[in-house]
């Protein structure tokens, strides 16, 4: 084995080090939707509480954060700021889901 | 050999070479599939190990543990009550094997080669040397018991589900009129910090129920007040169970004899209870032993990744981390707050594949449902973000994971439908970690 070659091969630099990766960019908002797989099942197509897949909840979202709080989830919708919430309605709303309520 | 990169060979030198630490360990990947070894098959591990595979293509995911499922500590108090049968906790690891093609390794990981990226498994056909690209530990908790002469066979602290909740199940259904049940709560930090005293509510209503007149339940607490859900937990002491807990805080735990069911406290001394449920202090995992660790014994990780200073492509998520946070708002060690640290360190490992930074835009949560009795519960909710983190006078310390605490943070009805929503929650914990 060459150690040289081998060293300058390394080297080279991040673009030969992407080029070779087995992985793509994550898509926006999959990390943060994916907190609400929780209680809403993983990608949001349950089991769980109301499937989330498949919809724009944005709306809803923002009114959970900005109403009084009566449920867990006006909690929970306190805890993203509104980019967040829109970043995850979008992500969300890409979802196939099952169907589910 | 000139124009081939031979992984094993690469990873080598590029471990010997510490200015190539920060270079992504997937470079030799052009001929091999980049590995993650994780350890513990808890709600952190299953996580990890389903979300690597789900969202990291080609990425080889081994997940080690001693035990051939997991039995989840989520529901384990209604098992304690008989409420529940052990199976309904007991989780497979079948569903990551088959849905997600999660290679799973029953043994025991017992020594970390940070060098030579290998961790050592003692199995029942020997030890096994696992090499991997990145290593992630998620061994939940280890126990720090007090002087004296503790037996956690004698007398359970069933914090660790299985063996242990059966055993103080057995204990608690021999109970009579007049006996007393004893317990403590551990010192922050400790695993779910509402779990014991969901415990004694728990507890107090299987005796209640079961008519034993005069029996009690004596809550010696470390902490100087109830750590978490203060009013409803304060609520069922004071009023759904009144005269059958007795809370007493600041009960440092002196020493423990588990032959004569015997404990020592700063505020209150109990000789030959009828049970005694003594749940020792709590460190994180021995795993984690050769590892920077804090005053408390957890190891303090980076909130984007989860990694830990020094070792770059070593990462701690769960229980036995340590999360940056303000002073006074910590992230809780629950199953659903490691499944959500999870997540956030599984997207970084693979991000760190095609050479990505962190998100920096990442939140984390823990929700869950504490009952009351065996009919209503209260739940709980904690959100943080990413962002500077504050002392405890209000000035900037650092970045972490800063708490959210806009509105009340616990229920303010404890109610059945809570009772109802739990199974729903733990339900859906359970699949989105295991299946």
């Amino acid at each position: 084995m060459d150690i040289s070659i081998f060293t300058r091969a390394i080297l080279a630099g991040t673009a030969l080090l992407v080029a070779v990766a087995p992985t793509s960019a994550a898509e926006p908002g999959r990390l943060l939707a994916s907190q609400c797989a929780q209680c809403h099942g993983t990608n949001g197509a349950g089991p769980g509480f109301e499937e989330i897949a498949g919809k724009d909840l944005f709306n809803d979202l923002i009114d959970m954060k900005y109403r009084p709080i009566e449920g867990i989830m006006d909690r929970q919708a306190r805890g993203y700021t509104d980019e967040q919430l829109r970043l995850i309605a979008d992500y969300l709303s890409t979802l196939p889901g099952n169907g589910g309520d | 050999m000139k124009n081939t990169l031979n992984r094993r060979q690469f990873l080598k030198l590029a471990s010997a070479m510490t200015a190539l630490a920060a270079v992504p360990r997937a470079v030799g990947a052009a001929t091999t599939a980049p590995r993650v070894v994780v350890v513990g098959g808890g709600f952190g591990g299953a996580t990890l190990a389903k979300y690597v595979r789900m969202w990291g293509g080609n990425v080889q995911v081994t997940l080690v543990d001693a035990n051939p499922n997991h039995v989840s500590c989520i529901l384990s108090n209604l098992v304690v009550t008989g409420a529940l049968p052990m199976s309904r906790i007991t989780l497979a690891f079948d569903s990551l094997k088959a849905n997600h093609g999660v290679t799973v390794m029953q043994g025991r990981a017992v020594a970390i080669d940070a060098a030579g990226n290998t961790l050592t498994v003692s199995t029942s056909s020997g030890n096994k040397i696992l090499p991997y690209d990145h290593l992630v530990l998620s061994p939940g908790i280890d126990f720090v018991p007090a002087a004296g002469n503790w037996n956690p066979n004698l007398t359970p602290h069933a914090w660790q589900a299985g063996a242990q909740t059966t055993l103080l199940k057995n204990q608690l259904a021999a109970m009579r009129s007049n006996d007393t049940f004893v317990m403590t709560v551990p010192k922050a930090p400790y695993r779910c910090p509402p779990g014991p005293y969901e415990r004694a509510c728990v507890v107090a209503d299987y005796l209640k129920r079961k008519g034993r007149t005069g029996a009690k339940v004596v809550v010696l607490d470390a902490n100087a007040s109830i750590t978490a859900e203060p009013e409803a937990f304060g609520h069922a002491f004071n009023v759904t169970h009144a005269g059958v807990i007795q809370h007493v805080p600041n009960a440092t735990v002196l020493s423990v004899d588990s032959s004569t069911r015997s404990i020592v406290t700063s505020a209150k001394t109990v000789n030959n209870a009828k049970v005694l449920n003594y749940i020792p202090n709590q460190r994180a995992g021995a795993i984690t032993a050769g590892l920077p660790l804090n005053s408390t014994g957890f190891v303090p990780v980076n909130p984007l990744t989860y990694g830990i200073a020094g070792y770059p492509n070593i990462h701690v998520i769960g229980d036995s981390c340590a999360v940056p946070s303000s002073d006074g708002k910590a992230v809780p060690k629950s199953g659903h707050m490691a499944n959500s640290e999870a997540k956030i360190c599984a997207d970084a490992i693979i991000r760190s594949f095609t050479g990505e930074a962190p998100d920096e835009d990442i939140a984390t949560s823990s929700a869950c449902f504490s009952p009351i009795t065996n009919k209503t519960s209260s739940w709980l909710s904690t959100n943080f973000i990413y962002g500077d983190i504050f002392d405890a006078s209000g000035n900037v310390k650092g970045k972490g994971m800063q708490r959210i605490d806009a509105g009340e943070a616990e229920a303010d009805m404890i109610d059945g439908d809570s009772y109802q929503d739990m199974f729903i929650w733990a339900d859906s914990l359970f699949a989105d970690s295991y299946s």
